[in-house]
């Protein structure tokens, strides 16, 4: 009696296969002993722990070789273990916005909660059911709402909570029905075309059910990725939450919106065969509508994080036309990854950065980064290779990962032209808006002069480190492809 | 016996429902209540199609599993959805949404 409910309950999966996961969740429960009854312990070593172990559980998820799921959760991994290595260098804001007492009590869950999070990230990348797949998207939401309005001594940050908890649980109302009708259309949980492909023979034809369950599954997963029309929490939440938060939120939940994204697209593949135009049209317009949202958005934007909230729109919009890249349905996530990965050097980076010039200069407005490159030269070489990379300047990871998105764009003029008409002007369009408000960073620190009493912003060794290393790998992964094969880029 | 149909009616209008109040009420604990209705509204009708899917009287027990799975997490968000509102108070501020628009462009 015992084994078909086991059996039912697990599926195909395994114990060995959650193992990173189940690492994560157990250092977090570590850690959170640590922080209650190690008063002594700075909280801050809580976040470097946190980090290592992140970076860790990244290490093991990328062996053996990866699957397309442990590839989302092993990126996912990686900006968990960013996140915690700014938080660490955030620490005396933290502890001043949330601590109590002598030893900032109340502040060490800031460090044990991405690390859940990254857990449910990471269980969801792989869930071959729906059942999975909603637990995991909760576990992050969750924690996500809490870190979000974690800084409870400002006003911001808590409306930055309450703002994301209202239109999260409203997404995951969404999801849910969704579950529920393609549950009630297919008889199962499980994400495999087979299900949707055998009840649809059975009716021989498209049942509007299954439409209704791809909408409503689009719609809640449309809310992480940051796309239109679930896009409007994402500028204030970003404004409000703390910076390693708002740099926890712009990649590694993105990273989350996407696999599963990749994996709902994987089991709704027979709608996307061709033939159904309409559909592959209405999914032309998801992708477009953030272009313009964000891209028309960002333009006018003089805070720095708001500017990457937007920019963070934009970006997924660029990220979800990689789905029309041939055999994207079908389970080929090399661009999406590859432009993931692109986006979280870039975004990670220009959070670092961000962070030490709040904590000297007090202010997160573009304006705070005048006179970067007289003060701080080094610095400031590192943040326009994170802005260039995501305004795609060609030799830098961003321009292939646009490029990318471009291939696939121009790829349907061969089977729809009617998409890819006005698609490609939209997207030439976004481009171009782009390099005017990621230049107007650069603009700040070249050419704006620092102001008398600036002096130049600290940086210690962590936040330098991974700023180093973003920029060397953002440089690297641009241009070694002209030594790789010579002749393909040609 | 009451056709599925009729159960998915009510669970589409429990759903408007919840989803008109999270978007037109202003008070914080009525908004988290209608986003509670929402995810009732989906278990009502996981819990209508899992009956229906069902053969010789015994349902389909996933649906009703997921069910419960809805129910844990709901209380698990209207518990920290309550923890923000505590803040939110503590912070000096009313719970109507129309005041929290410090941030902004």
């Amino acid at each position: 009696m015992i084994t078909p409910i086991a059996n039912a309950l697990c599926g195909d999966y395994s114990w060995n296969e959650f193992g990173p996961e189940l690492f994560l969740v157990g250092l977090a429960a570590v850690l959170l002993a640590f922080d209650c009854f190690w008063k002594t312990l700075p909280k801050r070593v809580l976040g470097m722990i946190g980090a290592l172990g992140a970076f860790g559980a990244a290490w093991a998820l990328a062996h053996p070789l990866p699957s397309a799921g442990s590839v989302f959760s092993c990126l996912a991994a990686l900006s968990t273990g960013l996140m915690l290595l700014l938080a660490f260098d955030y620490a005396k804001v933290t502890e001043a916005a949330s601590g109590e007492g002598r030893y900032a009590e109340g502040s060490g869950e800031f460090y044990v909660l991405p690390l859940i999070a990254c857990a449910g990230v990471s269980v969801m990348a792989k869930a071959q059911d729906l059942v999975l797949l909603f637990v995991g998207l909760e576990v992050l939401s969750l924690s996500s709402y809490a870190m979000a309005g974690f800084y409870r001594k400002v006003p911001g940050s808590v409306e930055a909570g309450v703002k994301y908890l209202v239109m999260g649980a409203l997404s995951t109302g969404f999801l849910v029905l969704g579950i529920a009708w393609y549950f009630g259309m297919t008889g199962s949980f499980l994400l495999e075309p087979a299900t949707l492909a055998r009840s649809l023979s059975e009716q021989g034809q498209l049942i509007k059910g299954v439409l209704l369950a791809l909408a409503l599954l689009l719609a809640a997963v449309s809310f992480k990725v940051g796309a239109f029309p679930m896009h409007v929490w994402i500028p204030d939440v970003y404004q409000g939450a703390p910076v390693p938060v708002t740099s926890f939120l712009s990649v590694a939940s993105k990273i989350a919106g996407f696999a599963a994204l990749t994996s709902i697209f994987g089991a709704f593949r027979v709608i996307f065969a061709p033939g159904m135009e309409d559909v592959l049209l209405t999914f032309g317009c998801v992708a477009a509508a953030p272009l313009l949202v964000g891209n028309l958005g960002a333009i006018p934007q003089n805070d720095m994080k708001r500017l990457l909230g937007y920019s963070s729109i934009a970006q997924a919009g660029f990220i979800l036309v990689l789905y029309l890249f041939p055999g994207s349905f079908e389970g080929y996530t090399g661009p999406l990854v590859f432009y993931l990965a692109a986006y979280m050097l870039a975004t990670m980076g220009a959070f670092f950065a961000l962070g030490r010039v709040r904590l000297a200069r007090g202010s997160n407005a573009i304006s705070a980064f005048r006179g970067l490159a007289v003060t701080n030269p080094l610095s400031a070489f590192c943040v326009a290779v994170f802005f260039a990379s995501l305004a795609g300047v060609p030799l830098t990871a961003g321009f292939l990962a646009k490029l990318f998105s471009f291939v696939a764009a121009f790829q349907t003029l061969t089977y729809l032209p009617s998409l890819a008409y006005w698609l490609l002007p939209v997207m030439i369009v976004c481009a171009a808006a782009g390099f005017y408000y990621y230049f107007k960073v650069i603009r700040a620190m070249y050419w704006l002069s620092p102001d008398e009493d600036d002096e130049p912003v600290r940086v210690p060794f962590a936040t330098g480190l991974v700023m180093g290393i973003c920029a060397a790998l953002i440089i690297l992964f641009g241009t070694v492809w002209f030594f790789v094969w010579p002749g393909s880029c040609a | 016996m009451i056709p599925l149909s009729h159960y998915l009616i009510f669970s589409g209008l429990l759903f408007s429902v919840g989803l008109a109040g999270a978007l037109i009420r202003r008070n914080l604990l009525v908004v988290l209540m209608c986003l509670e209705l929402m995810l009732s509204a989906a278990g009502v009708a996981l819990v209508a199609f899992s009956r229906a899917a069902g053969t010789m009287g015994l349902p389909v027990y996933d649906g009703q599993v997921m069910a419960l799975f809805v129910v844990a997490i709901a209380a698990a968000e209207v518990a920290i959805g309550l923890a923000l509102a505590v803040s939110v108070r503590r912070s000096g501020k009313t719970l109507d949404t129309d005041g929290m628009n410090s941030l902004k462009d």
